[in-house]
């Protein structure tokens, strides 16, 4: 059909977008920070910029990933995703997203994610994945988005105890509250699938990805305790 | 166009020259004419990494099918599309689509001619009003709260054969879901130049993960990627 309309839309003076404001411009760039670990890092990162220069691939040949070591895995994991992603919309900055608590949490790799290699290491390789994180967590006090994305792959309950303290370290990374969240719904807590949050987040019919709780520390407080009661209701490895 | 508040697709006022679009998104049988003609092998036959989806899958999640690409694009064990020759072709890469646009002498709508074509005239966030709850007649989507178990409540899982639902005001099927209709340009000037942008949601879309269908949200899909909901404009 022949759309001959040359003007066909409209705007409206007093609906103005409004430029996202600095704090929020700044807080969705340290979002989507991702965390990148120290082992073998300086080698990993050649192999991907080797891979990057060849256009029709994401995958580091299977010979130079069976080189790589437990712990250099780990980087290449965490720092590159060999498969592709989709995503409904690009997710762009939400106005004072600084002051909000959202049901999801951003994509580390953007039009990339996790292989199903990468995924199978993830399983096959929990325990170490822990241990890493939470050495690499203690020496930096920062959580990157692909170490949160990891955390929900494995299940990293166990975590909890160290992500709360690094939260409180600035109350800065709201997205360790979301975390905490999703810990909780995956594992599905009652106490917290019961709750208004839950129902607010990820339970409405009319909830879209883009969900959130104003931050407030009634929630901040609310999320962390019921955390924290979660944990502690977990059985302890002997 | 666009909408009030949205930061990468915010309400304004665009102008654009007159311009064709087809009615219909681009079946297998035309897909298939076009690689009779020219012997084309698209990304996935090449690099095997096509993107799949069954239920029992997470939000977001697809799972890698190597022997999938536009003739089996479910994978090989899940049939091929003899029966399908007017459902729109799928497991088609950006780079696919506008190898077949150039070959049919056609091009991809921008994204601006893609949301006015679409909107055929409305102000409204839908071409049939402000909310979604007419959705079920005019497109094919998921209805499932979530992706772990199959919803065929519409008639449809997968693809539908185009033009199965109501169009929109100029003529227009499918506009909302069944397959996702590349475009041509950028959202931002800075984006990455493997990026491609995408608009209409799919058979996969569904309240939950698809905020408005993408009536004004702008879908992102590396331009090598080949999934099976998406097509080419």
């Amino acid at each position: 059909m022949l759309v001959a309309t040359c003007n066909v839309c409209w705007a409206q003076e007093d609906e103005k977008w409004q430029e996202p404001g600095k704090a929020t411009v700044a807080y969705q760039e340290y979002r989507e920070k991702i965390t990148k670990p120290p082992y073998g890092l300086e080698k990993v990162s050649l192999l991907i910029k080797k891979i990057k220069d060849d256009d029709e691939s994401a995958t580091l040949p299977q010979k130079d990933y069976l080189s790589l070591s437990l712990r250099e895995k780990f980087t290449y994991h965490m720092i590159h995703a060999e498969s592709y992603s989709q995503n409904c919309d690009a997710m762009p900055p939400v106005p004072e997203s600084e002051k909000k608590i959202f049901a999801q949490l951003p994509d580390p790799f953007g039009e990339y994610s996790w292989s199903e290699r990468q995924m199978n290491y993830f399983k096959a390789n929990r325990d170490t994945m822990v241990a890493l994180m939470t050495e690499s967590i203690g020496r930096s006090n920062r959580v990157g988005v692909n170490y949160k994305k990891a955390i929900v792959e494995i299940n990293g309950k166990e975590m909890i105890p160290l992500l709360i303290s690094t939260y409180n370290r600035d109350h800065k990374d709201k997205d360790i509250l979301t975390l905490l969240m999703i810990l909780m719904k995956n594992n599905e807590y009652t106490p917290f699938l019961t709750s208004a949050s839950y129902k607010k987040l990820f339970a409405d019919a009319e909830t879209s990805y883009r969900a959130f709780l104003n931050f407030n520390t009634a929630n901040e407080e609310l999320i962390i305790q019921r955390a924290t009661t979660f944990y502690n209701g977990l059985p302890k490895k002997g | 166009m666009g909408k009030k508040q949205h930061t990468l697709n915010p309400l304004r006022k665009v102008t654009v020259d007159s311009f064709y679009i087809a009615a219909c998104e681009t079946t297998n049988r035309q897909f298939a004419a076009f690689v009779a003609a020219t012997g084309y092998v698209t990304d996935a036959e090449k690099k095997h990494d096509a993107l799949v989806f069954e239920p029992g899958l997470r939000e977001f999640e697809w799972d890698n099918d190597s022997s999938a690409y536009w003739r089996f694009p479910n994978g090989v064990d899940r049939g091929g599309i003899e029966q399908k020759m007017d459902h729109p072709v799928t497991c088609i890469s950006y780079s696919d689509a506008l190898a077949y646009c150039k070959w049919a002498g056609v091009r991809l709508p921008t994204l601006d001619e893609w949301e006015i074509a679409s909107r055929a005239g409305s102000t409204t966030d839908y071409f049939f009003g402000p909310k979604n709850t007419q959705i079920s007649r005019y497109g094919n989507i998921w209805h499932g709260a979530d992706h772990l178990q199959a919803d065929s409540s519409d008639g449809y899982m997968y693809t539908a054969p185009v033009g199965s639902f109501l169009p929109n005001a100029w003529g227009l099927y499918d506009v909302y879901g069944n397959v996702f209709e590349f475009c041509s340009g950028k959202v931002l000037a800075n984006e990455s130049p493997t990026l491609a942008h995408a608009r209409g949601g799919s058979w996969w879309c569904s309240n939950a993960s698809c905020s408005f269908f993408n009536s004004a949200d702008i879908g992102r899909v590396n331009k090598r990627a080949s999934f099976s909901n998406q097509v080419s404009g």
